[in-house]
């Protein structure tokens, strides 16, 4: 499988300084990148080298609005011509989105399409933020917002502007997304390695500790009467039965789908305790869920890590505990029936 | 319905409101419940297999089997706008644990 990266963040903020540098970095050859535009002229893929092993194609319009079909057939054009030999056997995918995208339907995109899903699995959301300004983009631009919301790593550029990076910004953003390790950089300079493992499928290091939750619980407040944005999470001591969490994403999806920004989790399931279960979604889309070989440390419980915008956590917490006793009732109900 | 499983639903429902942004509230008399917004008023009560709960608007009252069809039925008349959302599962590949 190739994995593709959406490398997202708002205008300015960097995300093609950031990618130029990636390019040029040996460790990064192969790399068949994607770049979204607005407007009628691109001119970012002009401002990118590449080596003769990777190259750069351009889209122009806005990926989230009209054309996400487009997308899906630009990913297939370039299988096909990887196939043909006519461009280089490239090992990823970067899709640079354009500064004013939501990244949620682009992520749909590469998720949804069953011809894609043979060969391309999604690796994760890079967000570029400026140190300069990013704290008011984010108070102004929604857009940034949710950009930050979905990323697996979030990336600080332009620390050379600033003598220091305002606590303001480093709070707000854990506070919008405590799960995305905060990667500071100038001019682009960066380890590919330390942006591009973000596997979603590992949740060893993108789930929240509760202690952190709780560090940045004031943040959050304030967040949910700014932004209308919150993190929380969930933790379950008891293994949760299988058919549970299907019907919970369910309501979750009908009632909440496109205010939930982000979901992951490693979830014990009744049936399978011993091997964890790992889900990721973005609003209403979900990967199917996958099990890890064995828990990746003694802590065993159940944990869910919610991104979503006017999403109380009571109401997630009463959701699932409510269909998780409906359906142990039920089961119960069947087996004496069936005695 | 056991009465943990009322206290759930009880519960649930209250929460549900919240999330939904839509103004009423949730009471409960012994192991029925009454959801009243605005000019809305449903009762909730235990059903008869297969339907592990009735709910009564206006006068006529439906079963349904789940919370999920709890939760449907509820929204529908409290707010008659939302557009519901599908889940979805990305095509790949399916691994059993």
């Amino acid at each position: 499988m190739i994995p593709v990266t959406v490398l997202t963040g708002f205008l300015g903020s960097g995300k093609t300084t950031l990618l130029g540098k990636l390019l040029r970095s040996p460790a990064f050859a192969r790399t068949a990148v994607i770049i979204n535009e607005f407007g009628e002229v691109g001119l970012d893929h002009d401002l990118i080298e590449t080596s003769d092993e990777s190259f750069v194609t351009l889209q122009t319009g806005c990926l989230c609005c009209s054309i996400r079909g487009d997308l899906v057939l630009t990913l297939a054009d370039i299988l096909r011509r990887r196939d043909e030999g006519t461009v280089a056997p490239f090992e990823r995918v970067v899709i640079e989105t354009s500064g004013l995208a939501d990244p949620a339907p682009i992520l749909h995109a590469v998720m949804s399409d069953d011809a894609l899903a043979e060969r391309l699995t999604l690796s994760g959301v890079v967000t570029t933020v400026d140190a300069v300004h990013g704290e008011e983009t984010l108070a102004r631009q929604p857009e940034s917002i949710k950009q930050v919301a979905v990323a697996d790593r979030l990336v600080l550029t332009k620390t050379d502007l600033v003598d220091a990076v305002p606590a303001a910004l480093t709070d707000r953003l854990a506070a919008l997304n405590p799960s995305a390790p905060l990667l500071p950089t100038s001019f682009g300079d960066l380890d590919p390695e330390r942006l591009f493992d973000a596997r979603i499928w590992d949740p060893a290091g993108k789930l929240v500790p509760e202690h952190d939750l709780h560090k940045h619980h004031g943040a959050h407040d304030r967040n949910r009467h700014d932004e209308r944005i919150a993190c929380f999470a969930l933790i379950r001591e008891q293994p949760i039965p299988a058919v549970a969490l299907t019907l919970f994403l369910e309501v979750l999806a009908e009632h909440c789908g496109a205010d939930l920004l982000r979901l992951k989790g490693i979830l014990a399931i009744a049936e399978s305790p011993e091997r964890p279960a790992v889900i990721h979604g973005v609003q209403h889309m979900f990967h199917a869920p996958g099990f890890l070989e064995r828990w990746p440390s003694d802590d065993r419980r159940s944990r869910l890590v919610f991104i979503a915008r006017d999403l109380p956590r009571v109401f997630a917490e009463a959701l699932l505990d409510a269909i998780d006793a409906e359906v142990r009732e039920t089961a119960t109900t069947a087996a004496e029936a069936s005695e | 319905m056991t009465h943990d499983t009322v206290a759930l639903i009880h519960r649930l429902l209250a929460a549900s409101l919240v999330a939904w942004h839509v103004d009423g509230r949730v009471e409960r008399e012994a192991d029925d419940l009454t959801l009243t917004a605005g000019e809305h008023t449903l009762l909730i009560a235990r059903g008869a297999p297969p339907f592990r709960w009735t709910v009564t608007l206006a006068g006529r009252t439906r079963g349904v089997t789940s919370i999920a069809g709890l939760l449907r039925t509820a929204r529908r008349v409290v707010d008659p706008d939302h557009q519901a959302s599908r889940l979805r599962i990305a095509p790949g590949p399916l691994v059993s644990p």
